[in-house]
């Protein structure tokens, strides 16, 4: 692949322990957003043992259903099979190599290799081998008996959110996510039923995958600038420069968000007010804890956007979808898919209450076409910023330059404005009012302890001989 | 046929159900060149941003689709995401798309971007009703902003339904099946 001259140094050696060091300090070497050394590590240390989100549960809602989803290079075949039972197996047949199945979506009870024809059922066991006898000996040979397309090393799910970690020793994903769970359920959570979500749309940008986490969790100081032309065009109107720092945010376990601050008023007016009709209130007050509703009806703190360790972003929003006063919330959760240093592919899924009305259902749905998403009003412009950010970070002077991302605390580390008390604000985690980039800074050291602290190399997993007794791992 | 991704869109059950009637029709008939000419010269406004005209030539009921396309076995019976969409619009929200690029502070179309949209394979076809033509053609849009980043391509077949009004043609209904499942454009700030 030729380089030009948007991609990072390729050579330039990077003084590691003075790139953490800097960011832990929220003085963020440039180059970090478009450098390859770096991507190389986060490769293996970030992706390789976090736990990455690939898909929901309504997305396989029928046995056999199936979607096809990647962690960065590695295909996975996420399936419910027959038993009902959601599964991952890595999307490579067991004999050489050949992608097994080439489809992103689909139902089919088996995946039958295009290559030499083994097949497998869409619970991963190998189930076809064409002349196993001849060829092999059978069983002596290769030990057909037992034999599956390699499980994800870990799968667990929350709130029917199922992601996976290459790491075999991940910790349970709760634990994980930590306290960040509290506000996954406003998104994830609204009813009983959880959430349906449709999509994604995919698309590529030219911007390093950080630029995103990062804006999700924490950049409300953006807001009035870079989406002044959304309010100009009366489809929103909350991010006034005034209204956006009143908001808090929050860093909780391994993920935070932002939120805006509602106008007075208990849960049911304040949730009304973001567009939910009364009945969907009333689901709400059932599924959430007390205090999550405290939050919004006591607090008066109303979720926005939110990004957990480290790709998986939300967004919550209530824009006009007519010539109306009225406004209608949608609900969009996206990934920020590494492809190289200096391009993303984005996953962004729109996602709504399973118990929501239909009319409800399509309205949001509008909502988010025009607010996010590939052509989505918003995405367009913060899309723009970050493409132009990761080119400029490619060069010479970006290594020198240590960007000031300390907003919120004084030299002396002062906060600015004091965190809110466990009275003013019911959420777990720490929560400011008022510009800062607290959370920006929460996502870099996380980053930057990844990188930081090697990961054991994967044991090599072999399939069929009498050795492995089998496989290593079922 | 794409007008049934119209019909089973999530947001277009305004749309005219009028579907083409027969096979293409000759390529020196008035109808055909009324059609093509339309066409050709959209493409010039949509290449000139010029969306406050291009507005003027869409109905009031107009259906503006295009399905995320996806990947699928063979007899699967479907290649679009269910429920979801890239576009799908009414006139309101493409005339909030267009006031959008009328402020000051689209950013990401300022500087503009340099665009072509390339226009190829027009068929036109009659309908049952002698005031509307269905018109698919080819477009390969290139765009290109800034200096250093190489320009960008989408290609699409569009399927559109034109009513001849007291202003002249206007495009009813467009489904706009692009030719990728992941775009390779940083946003489509764009029309098609
Ligand atoms: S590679 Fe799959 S059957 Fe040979
Ligand atoms: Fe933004």
């Amino acid at each position: 692949m030729t380089r030009d001259i948007t991609e990072g140094a390729p050579d330039a050696m990077t003084d590691l322990a003075g790139t953490f060091t800097d960011v832990r300090r929220g003085m963020i070497p440039a180059h970090i957003y478009n450098d390859r050394e770096l991507f190389e590590r986060e490769k293996k240390e970030i992706f390789g043992r976090s736990w990455i989100f690939v898909a929901h549960e309504s997305e396989v809602a029928t046995p056999g259903d199936y979607v096809v989803r990647r962690v960065l290079r590695d295909s996975f075949i996420i399936t419910r099979d027959e038993q009902g039972d959601i599964r991952a197996h890595f999307n490579m047949c067991l004999h050489r190599g050949m992608q097994v199945c080439r489809a992103e979506i689909g139902n089919a009870s088996h995946f039958r290799c295009p290559y030499h024809g083994w097949s497998y059922r869409n619970d991963g066991r190998l189930v076809g081998l064409p002349f196993h006898q001849d060829a092999y000996g059978g069983e002596a040979g290769f030990q057909r008996k037992g034999q599956r397309l390699l499980p994800a090393p870990s799968l667990d799910s929350y709130n029917g959110m199922i992601f996976i970690s290459l790491d075999p020793d991940a910790p349970p994903l709760a634990e994980y996510l930590g306290d960040f769970a509290f506000y996954l359920d406003y998104y994830t959570k609204q009813s009983p039923s959880g959430i349906d979500l449709r999509g994604p749309q995919r698309w590529r940008i030219k911007a390093n995958w950080k630029i995103g986490a990062e804006n999700f969790a924490g950049d409300m100081y953006h807001t009035p600038q870079t989406h002044t032309s959304v309010v100009e065009i009366g489809l929103f109107r909350e991010p006034k420069a005034e209204k956006r720092k009143d908001g808090a945010t929050y860093w909780a376990g391994n993920g935070g968000g932002t939120t805006y601050k509602l106008p007075p008023g208990d849960f049911d007016e304040r949730t009304r007010y973001v567009g939910y009709p009364q009945e969907m209130v009333e689901r709400m007050k059932k599924t959430l804890t007390e205090a999550q509703q405290r939050v919004i009806g006591e607090d008066g703190f109303m979720i926005s956007a939110a990004t957990v360790f480290p790709n998986l972003s939300f967004v919550h929003n209530w824009p006009r979808v007519a010539d109306s006063d009225d406004v209608l919330p949608f609900i969009s959760v996206r990934q920020w898919q590494p492809i190289s240093e200096n391009e993303t592919e984005v996953l962004s899924w729109f996602a709504v209450d399973a118990e929501a009305p239909e009319e409800f259902k399509a309205l949001s749905y509008k909502a988010y076409l025009m607010c996010f998403g590939s052509t989505g009003m918003f995405e367009q412009d913060d899309v723009e910023n970050w493409v132009s950010l990761t080119n400029t970070a490619a060069g010479a002077m970006a290594r020198r330059l240590r960007l000031n991302s300390r907003m919120g605390i004084l030299a002396d580390g002062t906060e600015v404005t004091p965190a809110l008390s466990a009275e003013q604000f019911h959420g777990p985690g720490t929560a400011h009012t008022g510009y800062s980039e607290y959370n920006q800074r929460e996502l870099l050291t996380r980053w930057a302890d990844h990188l930081d602290r090697p990961a054991t190399p994967a044991e090599p997993l072999e399939v069929g001989t009498l050795a492995s007794g089998g496989q290593a791992q079922v | 046929m794409t007008a049934t991704h119209s019909s089973r869109s999530v947001l277009g059950a305004h749309a005219s159900r009028i579907e083409r009637a027969g096979s293409t029709l000759a390529f020196d008939d008035s109808r055909h060149l009324q059609a093509h000419r339309w066409l050709v010269d959209e493409a010039w406004l949509l290449d000139a941003q010029d969306y406050t005209a291009w507005l003027e030539t869409l109905t009031d009921d107009i259906h503006y689709l295009m399905p995320v396309r996806v990947t699928t076995a063979l007899g699967a019976g479907f290649d679009t995401s269910p429920g979801m969409a890239h576009f799908d619009e009414n006139k309101y929200s493409l005339s909030r798309r267009v006031a959008r690029f009328l402020t000051e502070h689209a950013w990401t179309e300022d500087p503009p971007s340099r665009l072509r949209h390339h226009l190829s394979n027009v068929r036109t076809f009659a309908t049952t009703d002698a005031e509307h033509l269905v018109v698919e053609s080819a477009t390969l849009l290139f765009r290109n902003r800034g200096d250093v980043h190489p320009g960008s391509l989408v290609s699409a077949g569009r399927e559109d339904l034109l009513r001849n009004t007291a202003d002249g043609w206007k495009l009813a209904r467009r489904t706009i099946l692009v030719d990728e499942s992941v775009m390779r454009m940083q946003n489509l700030a764009i029309f098609l």
